[in-house]
């Protein structure tokens, strides 16, 4: 299997359908998808921190993140407001949002970007809740195709282990109790994540996403990932890993409108995660 | 009466097609100041008088996003794709929570402002039409659509006799123009070329609007009469 999915066609910047393009990205976006408890957080958490050990400038945007959209989805979400179609919709508000305001500056600007969970995310929750497969698609289409897309499969008693033992209450919509699958809310949670497993399935197939056996231990998942990150470092934006004083000191100069070398305020790091 | 199942512009959303609705759903188009409201509240009233049972506050704001929508406005920080989901959300959550069970109770759904509203706005900013028409065909075909047409010398006098000019309607979230009056005059014309390109698109009834409310009122009790015709018992 080739270690580098980037096909000779590939150019960052290109998106899912027919819309604007506006040129070759010099950036590159990594996505993580996977069921609740499937371990992809705490690797792309892990690949973000040795990026950054590499000084690389690394960018982080997760699912349902968006501050103006969220409260929304929240407030959607506490009263069970949300139907499938309009879970649907205001959860692609909240990723337009992120794609213009987070994602797309930081590839033009040549950035890593980690996005844990991606379209697929949405593609697979709303199909499994009944919404059109092709319509999601299109709805979709603005988004920027990744660099590289990870799916990290896990068996769904494993996933369920793994979240009985590390997390709170399962969630009503996690659940899937808006289908009316089972009055249990364990049960329901049961059906919902074995048909999501289904869907992601199709998805592997559909964009040809990068398996990582989820079963297999946190350091070996680890290396099988920077082997597939690491041919697309060449050429990507790094910074060396000074302070704003520690840069003056090194020009030699200094005076009142200056603070002595070794003095560090609080917002000191020049780039910090996004 | 006569029950027919619902039509939808793309696919049909989630087995909604199989429900019959008994009501009938009539929408008002066009630009900013039009007449629209006026019109809906004389169809109404009339309606009223005719016997039938009409909701005319289907299109407000839906409790859901209403506020999100009025928040985000008011920090001009969304770009115009989350802009556009935000008004998707929006109405898809109006048209499931309010339209659809007043039309399965069979009522007259008068709406002030369709789909083509939000379509005409984004044409205007640039948004891909495809795109945004893609992802609205979850609406449902109204059984008559009719779009009161006017051209901004007829429109400018009645919108400056009620008010002042508006920020939103004169487009000045994106249009650099050196006054609020150029800006409404650009706005609004390339906002009216949009809703006649979206007339021929989806077919829409057009009514001359540069008239009085008097005429333009006979012409659609005249066309909402027809589409009635059936349910009339």
């Amino acid at each position: 299997m080739t270690k580098n999915r980037l096909n000779a066609n590939f150019q960052m910047g290109q998106r899912y359908g027919s819309h604007p393009q506006d040129g070759k990205y010099p950036g590159r976006l990594i996505i993580v998808e996977g069921i609740d408890g499937s371990g992809k957080s705490t690797q792309i958490d892990l690949l973000g921190k040795w990026l950054k050990r590499l000084g690389y400038v690394t960018v982080f945007t997760e699912w349902n993140s968006s501050p103006i959209v969220k409260r929304t989805t929240k407030r959607g979400k506490q009263e069970r407001m949300l139907t499938p179609m309009s879970f649907s919709l205001i959860h692609s508000a909240d990723f337009a949002s992120r794609v213009y305001t987070q994602i797309i500056p930081a590839l033009k600007s040549g950035t890593i970007v980690l996005a844990d969970r991606y379209v697929y995310t949405a593609f697979a929750r709303d199909s499994a809740r009944g919404v059109n497969r092709d319509w999601l698609r299109r709805v979709y289409s603005f988004a920027i195709r990744p660099s590289l897309a990870f799916y990290f499969k896990v068996p769904l008693d494993e996933s369920i282990r793994r979240i009985v033992t590390g997390r709170d209450q399962l969630g009503f919509y996690e659940s899937g109790q808006d289908l009316g699958l089972s009055a249990s809310r364990e049960e329901s949670f049961r059906i919902f994540q074995g048909r999501l497993l289904e869907e992601y399935d199709r998805l592997t197939e559909e964009y040809g996403l990068i398996t990582i056996d989820a079963t297999e231990t946190i350091a070996v998942q680890q290396q099988k990932v920077r082997e597939y990150v690491e041919p697309l470092l060449p050429g990507i934006m790094q910074f060396d890993n000074h302070t704003v004083p520690d840069a003056l000191a090194r020009t030699g100069l200094s005076g009142r409108y200056l603070p002595p070398a070794g003095y560090r305020r609080l917002t000191d790091p020049i780039l910090t995660e996004g | 009466m006569p029950v027919k199942t619902p039509a939808f512009y793309g696919h049909i959303p989630l087995k909604l097609g199989d429900k019959p609705l008994p009501g009938r759903l009539i929408v008002i188009e066009g630009t900013d100041g039009v007449g629209r409201s006026t019109q809906i509240g004389l169809l109404k009233e009339w309606l009223e008088t005719e016997g039938f049972a009409v909701s005319d506050t289907g299109f407000r704001r839906s409790d859901l996003t209403g506020n999100g929508i009025d928040r985000a406005k008011r920090g001009h920080i969304l770009d115009h794709l989350t802009l556009n989901l935000f008004y998707a959300t929006d109405f898809w959550d109006r048209m499931e929570r309010s339209i659809l069970p007043a039309l399965e109770a069979g009522m007259v759904i008068l709406g002030d402002r369709y789909i083509f509203s939000i379509m005409a706005r984004a044409r205007v900013r640039g948004v891909p039409a495809h795109w945004l028409d893609d992802v609205l065909e979850f609406a449902m075909v109204p059984d008559q659509i009719y779009f009161l047409d006017v051209d901004v010398e007829h429109l400018l006098p009645r919108v400056m006799a009620n008010r002042e000019l508006d920020h939103w309607e004169s487009g000045e979230d994106f249009l650099r123009e050196p006054d609020r009056y150029a800006s409404f005059v650009r706005y609004q014309s390339a906002l009216i070329k949009e809703f006649r390109n979206l007339a021929n698109q989806y077919g829409f009834e057009t009514i001359d609007a540069r008239r009085s409310v008097r005429e333009v009122f006979e012409d659609l009790q005249k066309g909402v009469w027809t589409v009635l015709e059936d349910m009339k018992s």
